[in-house]
């Protein structure tokens, strides 16, 4: 990279290896002798397996192994048994051919390996199965009245003031609002390399956001030792929540890769993508809304019911964004789970907030619009200046700027306050807004530095980058400490072996890796100082005093004095001088506990157009603005929350696997029938950013922007809808037949 | 996937030969729906005669007609300047179908070939009458949003997926064939087919009958054409209803029109009466909006797809006021 | 090019000359049974199963792929995706949904886009590939690779290289006149990420630098 390029708008780093085909994701990974593996699924959605005819698979050519069942002996780990309170990343309560049961369709019931990939796609059609069935439940709105009461922590009833009293507020609406499944659909596979060398020791390339997750995982499968599992993800092609556990389909290839004794590569078909790596769950909210005449909010309730699978329970926090989002005092949410023979969902960008805020930000348009306010005015006066949840201050909190910033970009002033009074023909046009929060984490990483002779810094960390830009992000912080133009940085991570790092989600990487690049490279000024401070060096002739950080210049040519730049060494000669290769520095660094409430805010503005002869929708313009401390990395980060809006589009206007309840299976598991945003659907999205550091989170005051890229997006559109047509629209998606008028 | 035989044919006569020869045998052109179904299993032929060779590919006026090869790729055809002159219509229709890549691949003679997208008919472990006859039909009680209004069964509800074939049978195209029998014509009209007792059969080729070419007679409808698809998303994604409508105009008087739409029915679904009680009309909303009440009469939903009673004369009326500048 | 006549008329000949070629079945079969084990010689007394058939269903296929000559020995129903992916050791062509429905695939094909996943590859007999790979010269990237570089044209960059491709060829097919048609013509290319807008930017800067593509 070019050395003049100013550091505070770098592109990716890993651009170029992205544009030219070399960027390795997990199915790139080519071994000699490698053979393929394929899943066959169940054809029922619950019941028992009674016998697998896998004679014809055997028997076709290239086959090597078909594991079933009845033929699959139970992996060493296999002995806890179900633990529903366990939470989903920790375990693997469902294993591939360790039960005869069937708990969901297209369960795997056996795995073929064949030496081609063409031979395996074949020989996986020929394995047969009878079945035992049983009544399955796979219907969310069918089955409301079995719902529980999840077992996890923060999942209770909360209540604060007095429950349900929005009741008996002077205006308030009551209202019910339906988000089906929707699916996170990485272009990439979910797909695995394995290899064992021995029958001891495995390395596996596979789709994950946490290498150190997946190893411990498989070590506690096969009960190895941690450092005999390897797991590599330098790239993954996108996951945005499906890669934050190992699915049994990973520990399958591995076994099936050990049964073979080859390395073995098992790539998913998009239709098992639907079924067996989890998806936001579909999800029935209730809430209701009371404020004063002049739009103070009395009373919120928030109720909603999520599905989970038959065989574990899977909860996300969609409820908890309405205990702290305004100042209301009296706040009461319910949260419940239905089990239905699904795969068990696992979170999706902005889990249970994106949920949570589609109910909670459309309750608060249609309370406006009951109030007669402008939806902006009504959320500023209800604006909470501190957690009323957790009773602390907010590390901090720029939510108003955003409305502000955000409403000027969209030209609010032309929103019409009355719906559907504003007219391009025979067109309706709208205007809509929602906001979005989501928990500003910082958890543990380590990072190490080794800055070489030839003035290029090396920054080991197990931490992967699944697209957000995290390499990018950590390259922007160490660049501006050291000095060094970004070419001159070199991120080694996705592997375990290097310092670990934390899984990539829940918006934290660049609050925790970010703020471990920050220490690393502080640490190693001062390590540097300590060194030119040893009598004899030039630095310790010119300047008697013992040298701090702050003393010397760091830059790509090398050391010089600040005092006196006439001073100076390159690095190469430094390290000679000093009898060292390279200063290498490895820092752990973590947040702590502080008595502060620390979350990103984001706000989304929407305009669009809808033609309702024909149902016909079209977003003209998308304003997102964020509150996430400080931007490290601004060309990624836009990237991010460019993103997140497109994800949002497709959240609010058309994704909804439906399975036809008659077979319990999803009837549109596919790219063509499962829509998601094409380049057509996407109008100009602007990005704001407030870009003021939060003084608490850590060193770079960062906050999260991945979930809240998404979070609001679809209630601003649904809103939007409401302005332009009057019709209020409480079931996601917001499809072409639903917005049709004669 | 099954493996297969390969064999590639240069001539008309060896592609009908070959798969006279042998009933397990499939042409195969720009294969962008025959592969895919054959990596679902839906389709499994044992052989597969790859006739991209043949001489076929050629757009061409022919006295007062249009003459396109089978072969000549979607991407062409929409691209064409002939069409787009003379039959714009057609050049929009085809253009609205698919994607970029895909219309560099697929064929006009295989875009008419294109079996249904039913869910029910692409998985192979689901009821399908068209699939498998008499195992029932999926949609008939299930997921049924994207199927058909007009049927003459209940055997089947799928719709064809074509948007290329709503321009052509609008446009009065002819099918020209060459078979083991010698050539033949069909009238557009005629060549797909409402399900009936045989579900399994999307038209009216007997075995061995090879699409040669469609042709297209002259008209005076390339001023004023609208090709309008409602999709659920804006583009890439099949339609829900599309309408295809060309007219023309004198004054404001409707001289001769063409009506068709798409998404409504197993076979692309000309409005021919709709056009009679169009002609010499006023282009006016109000005379479109009889014209539309006409074309659904006869028009059932099953339950999910009951908003295309609505939306198919609405989109009819607004391609109309497009095609007609009355919007 | 000679090649190409050469491929298509020995595929011709074993269609015209049935006969001949099921001799050369029964021939291949023989000579299978000559090395197999018994394990394969029972398979194939129990008539000519799965396992027998395996031996003999390859095609020669001789085909350019960026730049580089293959003659290559191939199942008819292996794609053409699964072939420079699994065969040709080139993973820059990613795989998306195989089934014609994401564009991430996407490769040339005698200059056009086109999707790998739905061409068989024995019907790329005589033809020229290029796959991202092919594009840079040497160190120096193609002009879309560095717009998409410049506009920050995706995240993850699984679907990038489909999309590059794609870019490439909506200017070369004339369709890159404005945003709205890049977004049109663009639409067969999914990005999960959201790239889209960036995406078009850098298609329309390509586009009006005039460069040859």
């Amino acid at each position: 990279m070019e050395k003049d390029k100013a550091p505070d708008r770098i592109d990716r780093v890993d651009a170029r290896a992205k544009v030219t085909g070399t960027a390795s994701y997990a199915a790139d990974h080519k071994i000699q002798n490698t053979v393929y593996g394929l899943l066959v699924g169940s054809t029922v959605a619950k019941g028992r397996i009674k016998s697998i005819d896998t004679k014809a698979a055997e028997k076709a050519s290239g086959v090597l192994a078909v594991l079933t069942y009845f033929n699959t002996p139970k992996l060493p780990g296999y002995t806890t048994g179900k633990d529903p309170s366990k939470p989903p990343t920790g375990g693997q309560p469902l294993r591939f051919f360790a039960t005869n049961e069937i708990f969901y369709y297209d369960q795997a019931i056996a795995l073929v390996v064949a030496d081609t990939y063409e031979r395996v796609l074949h020989a996986a059609k020929l394995v047969k199965a009878q079945y035992e069935k049983a009544t399955h439940k796979t219907s969310l709105e069918d089955n409301l009245a079995t719902a529980k009461v999840p077992t996890g922590p923060r999942q209770e009833d909360y209540t604060r003031g007095e429950a349900d009293s929005y009741k008996n507020a002077p205006v308030k609406i009551e209202q019910e609002y339906y988000h089906p499944v929707e699916v996170h659909n990485p272009m990439e596979l979910g797909s695995i390399v394995a290899f064992w060398e021995g029958a001891e020791k495995v390395t596996v390339y596979t789709k994950t956001q946490g290498v150190q997750a997946t190893q411990k995982s498989i070590s506690d499968a096969f009960k190895l030792p941690l450092g005999n599992v390897t797991v590599h993800a330098r790239h993954i092609g996108g996951a945005f929540g499906m890669g934050l556990r190992t699915w049994p389909y990973e520990i399958a290839a591995v076994m099936a890769a050990k049964k073979v004794g080859k390395p073995l590569k098992l790539v998913l078909h998009r239709e098992q993508m639907f079924t067996n790596v989890g998806y936001r769950p579909a999800t029935k909210q209730k809430i209701g809304l009371g404020a004063t005449a002049d739009g103070k909010l009395i009373g919120l309730t928030h109720e909603a019911t999520g599905n989970t699978s038959a065989y574990e329970e899977f909860t996300e926090a969609t409820v908890n964004i309405s205990r702290f989002m305004y100042a209301c005092p009296n706040v009461t949410t319910r949260y419940r789970l239905v089990p239905l023979n699904v795969c068990t969902p696992i979170w999706m960008r902005g889990p249970g907030e994106a949920t949570g805020a589609f109910a909670l930000e459309s309750a608060m348009d249609e309370l406006a619009h009951a109030l007669k306010l402008d939806p902006v005015e009504f959320r500023v006066r209800n604006h909470a200046d501190s957690d009323p949840e957790k009773n602390l201050p907010w590390s901090s909190k720029y939510l108003k700027e955003c409305y502000e910033m955000g409403a000027e970009r969209i030209g609010w002033k032309n929103r019409k306050l009355q719906p559907r009074t504003n007219q391009d023909g025979d067109w309706l046009v709208g205007y809509g807004m929602g906001a979005g929060s989501f928990g500003a984490m910082r958890w543990v990483a380590s990072v190490k530095g080794i800055l070489q002779p030839e003035g290029k810094l090396r920054l080991q960390c197990s931490v992967n980058d699944m697209g957000p830009g995290t390499a990018t992000m950590m390259t922007a912080v160490a660049a501006d400490i050291m000095g060094l133009p970004p070419g001159r940085i070199i991120i080694e991570m996705g592997s375990t072996g290097l310092p670990p790092g934390p899984m990539q989600g829940g918006s934290n990487v660049t609050a925790t890796v970010g703020s471990a690049v920050h220490d690393v490279c502080f640490a190693m000024k001062e390590q540097i100082a300590a060194l030119a401070s040893k009598a004899g060096s030039v630095f310790s002739k010119a300047n008697s005093q013992q040298l701090k950080a702050e003393d010397l210049l760091f830059s790509e040519n090398g050391l010089s004095l600040k005092s006196d730049t006439s001073v100076r060494l390159s690095y190469s000669e430094f390290f000679k001088q000093n009898g060292l290769p390279a200063v290498e520095v490895t820092k752990e660094s973590k947040g702590t506990e502080q008595p502060y409430s620390s979350y990103s805010f984001s706000v989304h503005f929407v305009k669009l157009r809808v033609h309702p002869a024909t149902g016909r929708i079209k977003i003209d313009h998308v304003v997102s603005c964020a509150d996430a401390g400080t931007i490290v990395s601004p060309k990624t980060s836009e990237s991010q929350m460019i993103g997140g809006a497109v994800g949002g589009i497709g959240m609010a206007l058309m994704e909804d696997m439906v399975i036809d309840q008659r077979f319990g299976r999803p009837i549109n598991n596919n790219l063509a029938d499962y829509h998601v945003p094409v380049n057509a659907d996407i109008p100009t999205v602007d990005v704001l950013f407030v870009n003021k550091k939060d003084p608490i989170i850590g060193p770079m005051g960062s906050k999260g922007l991945g979930e809240i890229a998404l979070v609001g997006v679809a209630p601003a559109i649904a809103n939007a809808v409401f302005n332009a047509t009057g019709k209020r629209l409480r079931e996601l998606p917001i499809t072409r037949d639903k917005l049709l008028e004669v | 996937m099954i493996n297969f035989d390969y064999v590639r044919v240069s001539t008309i006569k060896a592609a009908v030969d070959a798969i006279v020869k042998d009933n397990n045998s499939l042409w195969l052109a720009g294969g962008t729906n025959l592969v895919d179904l054959m990596k679902k299993g839906v389709m499994t032929p044992q052989k597969l005669v790859d006739i991209n060779n043949l001489p076929l590919k050629e757009i061409k006026k022919e006295g007062n007609k249009l003459i396109i090869g089978a072969l000549a790729l979607n991407s062409t055809v929409a691209d064409n300047e002939l069409v787009r002159k003379e039959q714009p219509l057609l050049a929009l229709a085809v253009q609205a179908g698919a994607s970029a890549q895909l219309r560099n691949m697929a064929t006009v003679g295989g875009n008419m070939m294109q079996r249904t997208r039913c869910p029910y008919f692409y998985n192979t472990d689901m009821p399908c009458n068209k699939r498998e006859p008499g195992t029932g039909c999926g949609a008939l009680k299930g997921f049924n949003r994207m199927h058909a209004i007009f049927t003459d069964t209940e055997k089947c509800i799928a719709v064809h997926p074509s948007d290329m074939s709503v321009g052509l049978v609008a446009l009065d195209a002819t099918v020209l064939l060459s078979g083991p029998r010698g050539d033949r014509r069909i009238p557009f009209q005629n060549f797909h087919r409402l399900p009936g007792n045989l579900p399994q059969k999307d038209n009216t080729l007997e075995r061995g009958e090879l699409i040669v070419a469609v042709e297209i007679p002259e008209n005076k409808l390339n001023k004023h054409v609208h090709y309008l698809k409602v999709r659920d998303r804006t583009s890439y994604a099949f339609a829900l209803v599309s309408a295809a409508v060309a007219v023309d105009l004198e004054g404001s008087t409707i001289k001769d029109i063409r009506l068709a739409l798409g998404g409504v029915a197993h076979k692309p679904w000309r409005l021919t009466e709709v056009e009679n009680f169009l002609k010499g009309k006023a282009a006016t909303e109000v005379n479109y909006k009889q014209a539309a009440a006409l074309a659904i009469r006869g028009a059932k939903g099953f339950g999910l797809n009951n908003f295309k009673l609505k939306l198919a004369p609405n989109t009819l009326v607004e391609a109309l006021k497009t095609a007609t500048g009355k919007s | 090019m000679a090649k190409k006549g050469s491929g298509q008329n020995q595929a011709e000949e074993n269609y015209l000359n049935e006969s001949r070629r099921n001799f050369f079945k029964q021939s291949s079969l023989l000579t299978a049974l000559a090395v197999t084990p018994p394990a394969f010689l029972k398979a194939a007394e129990e008539g000519l199963d799965e396992k027998a058939a395996g031996y003999f269903e390859k095609m020669p296929l001789a085909i350019q792929i960026n730049g580089v000559n293959h003659d290559l020995s191939v199942e008819p129903r292996t794609t053409l995706l699964d072939l420079i992916r699994e065969q040709l050791a080139l993973p820059g062509t990613k795989k998306g949904c195989d089934h014609g429905q994401c564009g991430a695939c996407t490769v040339h094909v005698n200059g056009n886009r086109v999707l790998s996943c739905l061409t068989l590859a024995v019907t790329a007999e005589g033809k020229k590939v290029t796959t991202i790979e092919g594009l840079a010269d040497g160190e120096k990237l193609h002009p879309m690779q560095e717009a998409f570089i410049k506009y920050d044209g995706f995240q993850c960059g699984y679907c990038t290289p489909g999309q590059i491709m794609s870019g490439i060829a909506c200017i070369r097919e004339g369709h890159a006149n404005s945003d709205d048609e890049i977004r049109e013509y663009m639409s067969g290319n999914i990005c999960r990420c959201g790239a889209y807008p960036n995406i078009v930017k850098a298609i329309a800067d390509v586009k009006k630098g005039g460069q040859t593509l």
